[in-house]
């Protein structure tokens, strides 16, 4: 494949490279930065593109790491949003009752691979990640999809090791709770047997 | 002393946060006593890992 090939390539990726930034940072001005930036550093680095991995794999490998460059960039207004989000756990409290038990039974949610072999699993998945308060739906995707450390997101978040644990728990317990209603609980469940 | 027997509130926090950092020698006994007797907690513990696995491929 030739240079000018692979330019095309990485520049078609532009849609799905902001669909991603804007998942992420939950801004469309900082999204647009991180993909302008993510496929300026791509075409000037295109001649050091060994081929080893996919382009797309390369490009999105560079997109992590401006996503973080924005972290950096915007950490005090993200740590106070983060302050702001520790306050409001309440709705969590409606699935426990006095004793701490669970008022209702989560759904079953079969096998891993059946469920993410549908497309449509994905689209429900990031809108409800999309649904998160905006620190919650950052942090969920620096630990769960980034793979940052917890010492490392306290780090870019400027929180503490506890208030991390606090803001990862909340998001997984909405996310499990928002697919339940929205994906297993609906018509595009599997069919367990 | 620590608690053996915990409710799904508490059991809950323990099954997230065992993803993000090693639980203490208790919480990992207190967690597994637990999960022997409570089948929505377990559930809830297979949920959490087949939302780990599903965010790694969010950009596939």
């Amino acid at each position: 494949m030739g240079e000018t090939s692979k330019a095309l390539e990485i520049a078609e990726l532009r849609p799905t490279l902001l669909r991603v930034a804007r998942l992420q940072l939950r801004n469309e001005t900082w999204a647009e930065d991180a993909v302008s930036e993510t496929l300026l550093a791509a075409m000037e680095g295109l001649a050091a593109f060994d081929g080893r991995s996919q382009i797309r794999t390369w490009v999105i490998g560079i997109l992590k790491h401006k996503i973080i460059d924005q972290f950096r960039r915007r950490s005090r207004e993200v740590s106070i949003e983060s302050q702001q989000e520790l306050a409001d756990g309440d709705a969590l409290e409606d699935l426990f009752n006095n004793t701490g038990h669970r008022v209702t039974a989560p759904l079953e949610w079969g096998d891993p691979e059946a469920t993410m072999s549908r497309g449509e699993f994905f689209a429900i998945l990031q809108a409800c990640i999309d649904q998160l308060p905006a620190p919650l739906g950052r942090i969920f995707l620096l630990r769960e999809w980034l793979e940052f450390d917890t010492s490392e997101i306290c780090k870019e978040m400027m929180v503490t090791s506890t208030n991390c644990f606090v803001m990862l728990y909340r998001a997984r317990l909405r996310l499990r709770e928002c697919l339940d209603t929205n994906w297993f609980a609906g018509e595009g469940a599997p069919h367990h047997g | 002393m620590a608690r053996l027997f915990i409710n799904c509130r508490q059991a809950h926090w323990l099954l997230s946060r065992q993803r993000d950092t090693p639980l203490r020698w208790y919480e990992r006994l207190a967690l597994r006593i637990h999960l022997r007797a409570c089948d929505w907690c377990s559930i809830v513990e297979r949920n959490f890992a087949l939302l780990s696995r599903a965010a790694r491929r969010l950009d596939r």
